[in-house]
């Protein structure tokens, strides 16, 4: 699964030779050989060597606040998102749904690291999620289809419909 | 299409209706879709419209470099929602001229621009021709009576009484449950916009006299 990430990660940063990964232990923890210096462990650790590999270090934040901002959400992506038990789905979902209310992308006004890893992570769930599920967390259904069709990011995932049904017009903020 | 205006609150609803489940108002990029509708604002949208602020402050972000967003500007009444009246064609109709669709080719010979404009014109026109579809449902339900003595005729009646703005009943049949009690199903037809199940269940319902509970027992998009 992460390994599949990091190979569509590649190709949305538009790098041409791809690297060579391994996973480790039970967790499928994905390792990056390279061949000059000590392999990388970790996919926020390997991700954020491909945006620097890349030179798109606009994907890690432009602003001070900003990079700390993506920092923040890679690990929660790893760390809560990853493995998350099922009944915690909802907690997450509502805690995303508010945050995301006033914002476009995940840290503010432009689209960074943290969008594309969170819509990997995010993905298994919506896939999961019904109609009316995904009108109440009307603001995560949105960025998500968002980030779903921004230009190179979504290569590994099928497209998810979201759409609004008319049916449940009763409290989605 | 359009907003309406969106000096009013009722327009600055509408926009913030829309952009609940969007990001930008064409696309999911920023464009000149979102400058030309910015630029109709007065100011930033109450913070209760929590949508059209999002999207406001998000747009201001990119104040800068706004007239090099792609895309091109057409009159605001093209944008926005289906089904609402178009409040700004009387004002801005002709800037057909100006129009540039792929931002800077030069080599464009006239005679191509001529074409492509007169396009442009044929598929407005046709556009404008076009009604908005409305959506539809065709809603079967079921009510159930409280028991055999409960006059299904009456019954009928009486929820066909309920009248309402985009609501048309079909065909009905009495089907027996048991004991004797018949449950009536009937067909109806509804204008998505105007009537929901609700709406539906709550009149029913209210004739307590004859209705002991009502179902949707199918539900089809047309």
């Amino acid at each position: 699964m992460a390994l599949r990430e990091l190979s569509s990660l590649e190709k949305s940063l538009g790098l041409k030779k791809p690297n060579k990964y391994s996973t480790q232990g039970d967790k499928k923890v994905p390792v990056l050989q390279s061949n000059n210096g000590p392999s990388l462990t970790g996919l926020v650790t390997i991700a954020t060597h491909l945006v620097r590999e890349a030179n798109r270090p606009e994907l890690l934040g432009s602003t001070a606040e900003q990079r700390a901002v993506v920092q923040q959400w890679l690990e929660y992506r790893v760390t809560k998102l990853d493995n998350c038990p099922k009944e915690e789905i909802k907690t997450i979902l509502q805690d995303l749904n508010q945050y995301l209310e006033d914002k476009v992308y995940m840290a503010g006004d432009t689209f960074t690291l943290a969008d594309t890893l969170m819509y990997y992570g995010i993905h298994r769930i919506m896939v999961d999620l019904a109609v009316q599920e995904k009108e109440k967390h009307a603001n995560v259904s949105r960025w998500f289809d968002h980030v779903q069709h921004y230009p190179g990011v979504r290569h590994h995932l099928p497209l998810l419909v979201v759409l609004r049904n008319r049916l449940y017009t009763s409290g989605h903020h | 299409m359009g907003f309406g205006d969106l000096k009013t609150p009722a327009g600055l609803k509408v926009l913030n209706d829309f952009l609940a489940d969007k990001s930008y108002i064409e696309g999911y990029v920023p464009s000149q879709a979102d400058v030309a509708v910015f630029d109709a604002l007065s100011g930033p949208p109450s913070a209760d419209l929590c949508h059209a602020l999002r999207w406001y402050n998000h747009i201001s972000s990119y104040q800068k470099e706004k007239s090099s967003l792609p895309g091109v500007k057409k009159p605001l009444g093209q944008y926005g929602p289906a089904g609402v009246e178009d409040a700004t064609s009387a004002e801005s109709k002709d800037d057909d001229d100006d129009i540039d669709l792929f931002g800077s080719d030069d080599e464009e010979s006239e005679e191509a621009k001529k074409l492509k404009e007169e396009r442009l014109a044929a598929y407005n026109a046709k556009k404008a021709k076009k009604p908005a579809i409305i959506a539809k449902s065709s809603i079967l339900l079921d009510v159930k009576p409280w028991d055999d003595e409960t006059d299904m005729v009456k019954l009928e009646e009486c929820v066909r009484s309920i009248q309402m703005d985009g609501l048309l009943w079909g065909s009905s049949k009495l089907v027996p449950v048991g004991y004797g009690i018949k449950k009536l199903q009937i067909q109806c037809v509804v204008e998505d916009d105007k009537v929901g199940t609700d709406q539906l269940e709550e009149q029913i319902t209210a004739f307590e006299d004859y209705v002991q509970s009502m179902d949707v027992a199918a539900f089809n998009k047309i």
